[in-house]
């Protein structure tokens, strides 16, 4: 028999592996950091070799001997290049190229070969990002790509402009900087973990098993440890920080100086009107990146607010960590871990096969759906999903947004008019929605499994079989077939119509007619569950009991309300809850069928969040969105659970 | 007297289901004259500019003009077809290895196993079946795609859908192990069976109907699933064929034939399995409402 680990010698387990998994972590992120930092840095000042190019190239012309010219005095006169290659839209040439396969036959100028393809697409995103982007006022789509080669090396592609046009671009490939990327020494980080143990060690002589005392002094050095790897981590990074400025402005004033030089040696007679620096340090988006050239007071304003970024994101890192930490610390040095380890132990076969599915669920569905209620609570959308959760916090703005609009109907010189995206419009459709399809699934289910059951009915399975078809069809598959079907002008609906001398509707330009479209196909394919349950349960009805009314000379209509609908309760009622919840949440059909259309009139709320979300790209929006739905659900499952219970009390 | 008066009511039930099979089988008679229409238009016969009573008919009579194979021909050899038919049945194939095992192993613990936390899990697998797809749907695009880089993989197809695929089939087959009697098992122990044995020789052999009907629902979910696999997947050789279907009729797209053939590959599997099994899947769905 073992004794018990005593309290001091758990604390002291407990601050070790704690100090170490928080220095461990802390360490990991400063690394990640740096190196994240070194390969921002690189990419900058491919950016800036690049403008600076392609500036030259405005001055030169993007076609003609001069750019050739310039282009191979350029690629002389700087060895971090490997190579550049210039194309004008114009022809679909290559007009200049330094890479090494491109001589005798192939050299520059020639018209670009179908394996240069992904070249020239290339070039035409840029141009479709650049006139995106000025069209709708914002960016949106890159106007520079830069892609990481396996061994570093950058390839970054540029718009080379013409009169508000663009004609061309220019592609260069910069060497991977040589020596490897930064890195923190691991002793760093390990010191004040020896330091804090070393104390802990010679404090707690004192404390016997006072737990108390314990946690609260192995706490403090703790935190004390980790906040010591903090404030060196962070000091680093803002020095790597303020080099990486420093390298850029470097970098700015050679390349401008490069631009002269072979302005001045191609073109001698041109009046060379000097760069503009801020030109050249831009984000994809060409904007300047510190509001300014180096040196200028925007470019010190745009620092200070990198700093002071930086220092909020190592404050939260700091703070998760440390929390982590000290649960860790506690967990040990309380013994809940030791009590857990040993219910692991005795549960260990159990715990070996649940473990994979329960990781699955883990992993791809709690968490995502934690994760989804957190994004609710902040402005996410497509370009900051780099950033993490508290920079992008707006607390519960997007549940007033969504929730707190009752602008449901608009007032314009035509008349009132409803706002189809509002929360409670789309809402208010989605309950109809439900309500009429349960309602039509259960009528049109029940009377036919009551046709069904008829006794001596001939050819009853070959029925059974065909009604049940729309059921096995894949769902997106019928959506589609009666999107066809609903066809203005070859449709067979209308053709129906005209036969019996009606005029063609346009289905999908009123909200009624292309709400009826989504309904009549989904009544389609949702009956025939209806269908095979009730007749399930009326196959287990004993005929004796209808003999034994009839007997008591009760009318059919006494048997169906006494005899046949107590018996199909119990397995009706289940499915249309589940009914219900499918419904609500059928999501292929409207999608499908309607697409939201007139001015998404027909949206539920399913398809409404998913717009927002992957249509109109706010995700934070469309997270609130689809909590509400999720809490919608959860309050009718909480009201169906008492309802049903109360049914069964009374029956 | 009273059998020439069912014979009349028969016939009244008849002509109601002879209408509603009618209604039923429709949309799928028209897809499949579309299908072997070896057009791509979405009208069944021409409408001439004048039509008269009977052109109208023809127009909405399944059975097409000419019968052709060409867009069956066609969809698989000139259209990227086969090869989404292709990465579906890799999609569904892994996923159903990866939901069975997954949800056999669960179900085997929840269903012979006492340990801490069982009740728990089984109720987190109840009412994770409640999440709006579109809530996690956000946070899978941004774990998948933009962490972890697996947009337009199968991997990340395979294991959303296993999981999807999950709480119905631990519940399903949890509730058959409960009917195997534990005798059985106790007395394979006497003889010297280590656990592992047990399981795989002695209760997964007896639980093969359920084993089939969760293999069966692992199958169909993924090779039905089509709001995933449009957003996961987006370059075109990686989708899948629901994914490839819609691109026949979408947007602007306007390639019924194409879509008609290929809507008809993809759905006779599916069909012919549920049909067989469908009883199953009823048991079983509203097993799990009831003790919801």
């Amino acid at each position: 028999m073992s004794r018990p680990p005593s309290s001091r010698r758990r604390f002291l387990t407990g601050l070790a592996l704690a100090a170490l998994a928080g220095a461990g972590m802390l360490h990991g992120a400063l690394d990640a950091a740096r190196a994240a930092g070194d390969r921002a840095a690189a990419k900058r000042e491919a950016v800036v070799r690049i403008q600076a190019l392609a500036a030259t190239l405005d001055r030169l012309g993007i076609a003609g001997e001069p750019a050739r010219a310039g282009v191979a005095r350029w690629a002389a006169s700087d060895s971090s290049l490997r190579s550049i290659r210039v194309l004008a839209f114009e022809g679909i040439s290559l007009e200049a190229s330094t890479v090494p396969a491109d001589r005798g036959e192939r050299s520059a100028p020639r018209r670009l070969e179908r394996e240069e393809k992904p070249l020239y697409d290339q070039g035409q995103r840029l141009r479709a990002a650049v006139e995106t982007n000025a069209e709708e006022g914002v960016a949106r789509k890159a106007e520079i790509e830069v892609e990481t080669g396996d061994d570093g090396s950058l390839a970054v592609a540029a718009p080379l402009e013409r009169e508000g046009a663009v004609v061309g671009m220019v592609w260069i490939e910069q060497a991977r900087p040589p020596g490897p990327p930064p890195r923190a020494h691991p002793i760093e980080s390990a010191l004040p973990v020896v330091v804090a143990l070393a104390l802990f060690y010679a404090g707690s002589r004192g404390l016997g098993e006072r737990r108390g005392a314990l946690a609260a002094l192995a706490g403090v050095l703790l935190l004390a440890a980790l906040a010591a790897i903090g404030w060196r981590a962070a000091s680093t990074l803002r020095a790597d920080l303020r080099a990486a400025e420093s390298r850029i402005a470097a970098a700015v004033d050679r390349e401008a100086r490069r631009a002269g030089e072979v302005a001045a040696t191609i073109a001698p007679g041109a009046a060379a009107a000097a760069l503009d620096p801020a030109r050249l340090d831009v984000d994809a988006y060409r904007r300047p990146l510190r509001g300014g050239a180096p040196g200028t007071a925007a470019a010190a304003r745009g620092l200070a607010r990198e700093l002071a970024a930086l220092a909020r994101a190592t404050t939260v890192m700091l703070a998760a960590t440390g929390a982590l930490a000290l649960i860790l610390l506690a967990m040990v040095g309380f013994g809940t871990v030791g009590r857990l380890w040993n219910t692991l132990r005795r549960h260990r076969q159990a715990y070996a096969y649940v473990v994979p599915a329960m990781l699955g669920m883990m992993v791809l569905v709690f968490y995502p759906f934690m994760y989804g209620i957190a994004l609710s609570f902040t402005d996410a959308t497509l370009f900051n999903t780099d950033k993490s959760i508290p920079e992008i916090w707006v607390g519960i703005r997007n549940y007033l947004e969504v929730l707190g609009d009752f602008s449901i109907v608009r007032q314009t010189p035509a008349g009132p008019v409803i706002n189809y995206l509002n929360f409670y419009w789309t809402f208010f459709n989605t309950v109809l929605w439900t309500v009429l399809n349960v309602s039509i699934g259960v009528a049109v289910g029940l009377a036919l499994a009551l046709i069904l059951n008829t006794r001596g009915l001939a050819a009853r399975p070959i029925y059974r079989v065909l009604l049940i078809l729309p059921w096995a069809m894949p769902n997106y598959i019928t959506a589609l077939i009666w999107r066809g079907m609903f066809h203005q002008q070859f449709g067979v609906i209308n053709q129906v119509i005209q036969i019996f001398g009606g005029r063609p509707i346009s289905w999908f330009e009123e909200w009624h007619t292309s709400f009826a479209t989504a309904l009549a196909t989904n009544s389609w394919l949702s009956f025939p569950f209806m269908m095979v349950v009730s007749l399930g349960a009326l196959q287990s009805i004993p005929a004796d009991l209808y003999e034994a009314s009839r007997i008591d000379g009760a009318s059919r209509w006494q048997q169906f309300r006494a005899i046949t609908l107590p018996s199909l309760q119990p397995a009706l009622v289940p499915a249309i809850i589940l009914s219900v919840i499918w419904t609500f949440n059928m999501f292929n059909i409207i999608f499908l069928v309607t697409q939201g259309t007139p001015e998404s009139s027909t949206e539920i709320l399913i398809t409404q969040s998913y717009k927002f979300a992957f249509e109109r790209y706010r995700y934070g929006y469309a997270a609130a969105y689809s909590t509400v739905i999720f809490m919608i659900l959860l309050a009718y499952g909480a009201w169906q659970n008492r309802v049903t219970r109360a049914t069964e009390a009374i029956a | 007297m009273s059998a020439r008066r069912a014979a009349r009511s028969h016939s009244l039930l008849h002509a109601i289901l002879a209408i509603a099979t009618l209604g039923t089988v429709y949309p799928v008679l028209w897809v499949v004259s579309i299908a072997f229409s070896g057009k791509q238009t979405l009208a069944i016969a021409e409408v001439p500019p004048d039509p008269t009573v009977l052109d109208r008919l023809r127009a909405i009579l399944p059975w097409p003009e000419l019968w052709s194979f060409s867009n069956f021909v066609s969809v698989m050899t000139d259209q990227p077809f086969a090869r989404w038919i292709w990465n579906s049945v890799i999609v569904a194939a892994a996923t159903t290895v990866l939901g069975v095992f997954l949800a056999c192993t669960a179900g085997y613990a929840f269903s012979r196993f006492r340990f801490p936390g069982r009740r728990k899990a089984l109720m987190s697998f109840l009412v994770s079946q409640m999440f709006p797809g579109t809530l996690t749907l956000i946070p899978l695009y941004i774990i998948l795609v933009k962490w972890l880089g697996l947009g337009s993989t199968y991997q990340a197809l395979v294991l959303v859908y296993a999981t999807i695929a999950i709480p119905f089939c631990v519940w399903m087959l949890k509730g058959y192990f409960d009917t195997i009697p534990r005798e059985l098992e106790e007395s394979a122990i006497m003889d010297g069976a280590s656990p592992a044995m047990i399981f795989l020789r002695i209760v997964l052999p007896l639980a093969t109907p359920a084993v089939a009907v969760t293999a069966l629902f692992s199958f169909m979910t993924s090779w039905n699933e089509f709001i995933l696999a449009a957003t996961l997947m987006d370059k075109e050789v990686m989708y899948t064929a629901p994914v490839g279907l819609r691109f026949f009729v979408g947007g602007y797209s306007q390639q019924w034939g194409y879509f008609a053939a290929g809507a008809i590959i993809v759905s006779i599997p599916v069909v012919v399995l549920f049909l067989f099994l469908q009883k199953y899947v009823v048991s079983g769905l509203t097993a799990g409402a009831v003790k919801g």
